[in-house]
């Protein structure tokens, strides 16, 4: 098909592919800090159970493939009685993977501050909660700035999962498969996704290192 | 002697008998919270039949292992493969990348740019419904292997380059001061070096081939999870054997993250978490 073909008959589903996939990352997102935060709390607490599950969820989570988390989530859990929808079962994978990874972001954001900081704080007579506000976590989340730009992309990337669902509307990877095996999409149906694709990854990028640059520490 | 501290263990100051008594109480809730958390995960087993014996007895047969070891080894397989060439062409992007031809150079960077933005699952698909109708066909592990190493290649390419550019330059500059030419430079000084400085970010990429390859049942490879699937209609259990996939993958990916952070603490620099 050439490119005019192709957009005059799909265009317009090529744009909801795009708006489905956006808005599947930003909810993903959304919830990946949120959940990421969480378990990174229970990681750095003093309680020794919850610091093992939180240490438990980020290995399970980062190390499963999406495809048998999603297969899992999709065959499996009707057999326990939850049944969940196709959009609220991608959702959930989406989400809970990159949790795993927001998390040891943040970890690794603390860990950056160096022990050093801490007993400097602390032999300055600050208490847990003042150390925390004012030394911990301004840094942990400017150290952060690039790494959840990175998450964002990958977020995005794992999105892709949804084609392997039928969902209406459906994402963009989803779409692509749906006009080719109809269709003759061709090298061009193909292209239009990757480009939406990559085109949203370098806007990621790009307002992640602006951000980056105004609240980087150098030292 | 002692474990080295890390800041999660910095963060606390000695606790005193009140604070102690007070971490006794909340370790305890929060355990209890854990085993209720459990407790009705068990249920909802046991209350769905998911303990049954049929869904488990099958596990303790030889030939089954077999069946899972065979999809082991697919699995294995093409993703070696698919690392390999990821290597070949993240180097052959690297090195467009690091030319001091300018457009050469801007090729290598869309390429990179590209490969990085854009899913696993088009390139798959891409190799799956649009290559055979230009009638090239692909043996079954090239049309996972192959599209996964292409995905992954733009990330290996920035690998290998944060491995060359922390190569300190003066090295460039004395070898070039005693005659040596850019190629061998980079080939005998500077290449060497690098890839030393990388092997933890590679191994720890390899995690990302491998759970990319789990979309081999897209195109009939026999993997993990393909036998799996296959293992299923068998015994008509579902829950049971997609668990036991997905725990294996786990463990796989689990080891190959510590061999990565082993190999870095021997030298060579950390990886950077992947996706």
């Amino acid at each position: 098909m050439t490119i005019s073909e192709l957009l005059s008959q799909y265009g317009e589903k090529y744009i909801q592919a795009l708006l489905t996939t956006w808005q599947l990352t930003a909810l993903s997102f959304a919830g990946a800090l949120v959940i990421g935060i969480i378990i990174t709390v229970m990681r750095v607490c003093p309680i020794k159970p919850l610091r093992i599950f939180g240490d438990l969820y980020v290995q399970i989570f980062r190390n499963i493939p999406g495809a048998s988390l999603l297969i899992v989530l999709v065959y499996a859990l009707p057999n326990l009685n939850i049944i969940l929808s196709y959009y609220q079962c991608v959702l959930t994978a989406t989400t809970m993977i990159p949790a795993a990874f927001c998390s040891e972001y943040l970890m690794s954001g603390i860990d950056a501050i160096g022990i050093g900081q801490i007993e400097a704080a602390r032999s300055l007579g600050m208490t847990f909660g003042t150390m925390m506000r004012k030394v911990v976590i301004p840094q942990a989340v400017r150290f952060s700035v690039l790494p959840m730009t990175n998450l964002l992309i990958a977020t995005m990337l794992t999105t892709s999962l949804a084609s392997q669902v039928p969902l209406n509307p459906k994402d963009l990877t989803g779409l692509v498969s749906y006009i080719n095996t109809r269709d003759v999409g061709g090298v061009t149906s193909f292209l239009i996704s990757s480009i939406m694709y990559c085109g949203t990854a370098v806007i990621i990028g790009q307002i992640g290192s602006f951000i980056d640059k105004k609240v980087r520490i150098i030292r | 002697m002692n474990e080295q501290r890390t800041v999660r263990d910095a963060l606390y100051e000695q606790p005193d008998a009140g604070t102690r008594k007070k971490i006794t109480l909340v370790t305890v809730v929060s355990l209890f919270a854990i085993a209720v958390f459990m407790l009705y995960i068990l249920k909802l087993f046991k209350d769905n039949g998911q303990f049954d014996e049929k869904y488990w007895s099958f596990f303790m047969r030889l030939t089954t292992w077999k069946f899972i070891g065979e999809g082991l080894l697919g699995t294995i397989e093409a993703s070696l493969l698919a690392g390999v060439l990821a290597l070949l062409i993240g180097f052959v992007f690297m090195v467009m990348r690091i030319s001091f031809y300018k457009p050469l150079n801007m090729a290598g960077t869309a390429l990179t740019e590209f490969t990085r933005g854009v899913p696993t699952l088009l390139f798959i698909y891409f190799f799956f419904l649009y290559v055979p109708k230009m009638g090239i066909n692909l043996p079954s592990i090239w049309r996972v292997s192959l599209p996964v190493a292409i995905s992954a290649s733009g990330m290996v390419a920035e690998v290998l380059r944060s491995g060359v550019n922390a190569v300190p330059k003066g090295q460039r500059e004395a070898a070039l001061s005693i005659g040596m030419r850019e190629t061998m430079v980079f080939t005998k000084i500077i290449f060497p070096q690098a890839i030393r400085y990388v092997i933890p970010a590679l191994v720890s990429d390899l995690v990302i081939v491998v759970k990319d390859t789990t979309f081999s049942y897209i195109v009939n490879f026999p993997d993990l999870m393909q036998n799996a699937k296959v293992l299923i209609s068998n015994y008509d259990a579902l829950l049971s054997v997609y668990l036991m996939a997905a725990v294996i993958y786990v463990l796989i990916n689990y080891f190959l993250n510590k061999v990565s952070v082993t190999l870095a603490k021997r030298g060579g620099m950390v990886p950077v978490v992947g996706r």
